[in-house]
């Protein structure tokens, strides 16, 4: 990072974009909102969208926002997708607080840890969601999210490809 | 927060311990609004119909759409080999002719029928027509985003039909959407019976697009494949003599079916007052409501 920052630009006017700082958020509200895309599906296999990108954007950084950000992001996944309020809230702040301290013990860093990493994530918030679902009535077995997690976890290296050309856009960097 | 330490700078360090507090807190707070969720869903409900009234219309735009581009496609379909289609068309409608006619019979001699009775039938008036414009896709359970709100009079607990049958009930009223509680949702109950034999039978969603079906009362299993289960009106929630589902497959104590309105494929669907406004009114236990 600090030898891109040295070596000379190689175009001049070439910086940061100007609302880099948003640039992460703004995209996992918008991936929230992809829950609004008119697919009406009999079974709920789609990839929760919100928390790829999250989860994407932590992996790739340690700072793509304040920490606390996660809260607010998880309430408008909540509102957008149809889950139970307070859901994501919790789930997205407790991955940020869990990625830091995974940040701290860990001494490297590569594809198949990122993406082992991402299925436990995965794993977790499926878990967590039938559980919920779980206790508000729904007694599904744990079979059902199996075809969910397994596509979400296949998915989850062609989101972080595209938010990591995401992140070399908004720094300039392309 | 990367970092243990991030050096001497005591402002760094403060900092970062202010973040993780912050985090911890949005912890707790989303427990809190997860639980309060849980145990009173009709908290949340005018946050949740604000946000509808966001994504609803999107999902509506978007399906117009979908639906545009698909009506291209198979216009032009049709138009390839429309000589074939005449023809099937015109055979079809002798036999519909005739049919009509024995049809319009039979409504005469039920008329008289029920003159003889006296029976007066209770007629609902739809209170609003949608689309079925999106769905909860990347969730366990199963509703669906309806194009009508409170402004078109929607209200929560309405049942939901369209011309194949049951759809489901409303949980979540906006003023320009709504969200649908399919009855392919583990927490949808449906007091039917077998259109058959006229047992009375629950049939509750799993969750995958199918309904399990029990008889009420324990014994022999009384289902055969392709039967058809309609509602039966008991409880309040739903009008009798709707077709709810058809079956595919037994089981020991039931049978698994099959909806027969096929939210994907449902283009209009009518909201109706609820059978007995009490019912709808007060959301007897907390399973059935949203979530």
């Amino acid at each position: 990072m600090v030898r891109a920052a040295l070596s000379p630009p190689k175009r001049f006017g070439q910086g940061p974009s100007r609302y880099a700082l948003f640039v992460p958020a703004v995209t996992v509200v918008i991936a929230s909102l992809l829950s609004a895309l008119p697919i009406v599906a009999t079974s709920g296999w789609f990839p929760d969208f919100g928390f790829l990108a999250l989860i994407s954007w932590r992996l790739l950084r340690a700072d793509p926002w304040p920490a606390w950000w996660a809260a607010p992001l998880g309430l408008v996944n909540d509102l957008f997708t149809g889950y139970p309020i307070g859901f994501s809230i919790a789930l997205w702040s407790a991955t940020m607080l869990v990625l830091d301290l995974i940040d701290r013990r860990t001494m490297w860093r590569d594809y198949w840890i990122e993406w082992m990493l991402a299925a436990l994530l995965i794993a977790i918030n499926g878990w967590l969601q039938w559980r919920v679902a779980r206790a508000i009535g729904a007694d599904l077995p744990f079979t059902m999210m199996v075809p969910q997690l397994l596509i979400s976890i296949c998915v989850f290296p062609f989101s972080a490809w595209l938010i990591s050309r995401l992140d070399a856009w908004r720094l300039g960097r392309r | 927060m990367a970092t243990a330490r991030p050096g001497w700078s005591r402002r760094a360090q403060y900092g970062l311990f202010f973040s993780l507090l912050a985090v911890i807190a949005g912890i707790v707070v989303g427990l809190i609004l997860l639980v309060t969720s849980m145990v009173a869903p009709q908290a949340f409900e005018r946050i949740r119909g604000a946000a509808l009234d966001i994504t609803g219309p999107i999902s509506g735009g978007l399906h117009e759409v979908t639906a545009t581009a698909q009506g291209l496609v198979t216009g032009a379909d049709d138009y390839w080999d429309a000589a074939r289609q005449n023809g099937e068309l015109k055979r079809e409608r002798r036999a519909m002719l005739q049919r009509m006619v024995e049809a319009k019979a039979i409504v005469q001699e039920n008329r008289e029928l029920k003159d003889t009775l006296k029976l007066r039938e209770q007629t609902h008036d739809a209170v609003a027509t949608g689309r079925i414009v999106g769905s909860s896709f990347n969730s366990p359970r199963r509703f669906a985003i309806f194009s009508a709100g409170a402004r078109d009079g929607v209200r929560e607990g309405m049942p939901v039909r369209s011309p194949e049958g049951l759809v489901g009930r409303i949980i979540d009223v906006g003023q320009l959407a709504s969200r649908i509680l399919l009855v392919s949702d583990r927490t949808s109950i449906v007091p039917a019976r077998l259109l058959r034999t006229g047992i009375a039978v629950i049939a509750q969603g799993r969750g995958d697009g199918t309904v399990e079906v029990r008889p009420l009362e324990v014994g022999r299993n009384p289902f055969k494949r392709g039967d058809i289960i309609i509602s039966s009106g008991t409880g309040g929630l739903y009008p009798p003599l709707v077709p709810v589902a058809r079956i595919v497959r037994l089981q020991d104590d039931g049978a698994i079916a099959i909806p027969l309105a096929d939210p994907s494929e449902t283009s209009f669907a009518v909201v109706e007052p609820a059978f007995e406004p009490a019912a709808a009114e007060t959301p007897s236990d907390n399973s059935s409501a949203a979530p």
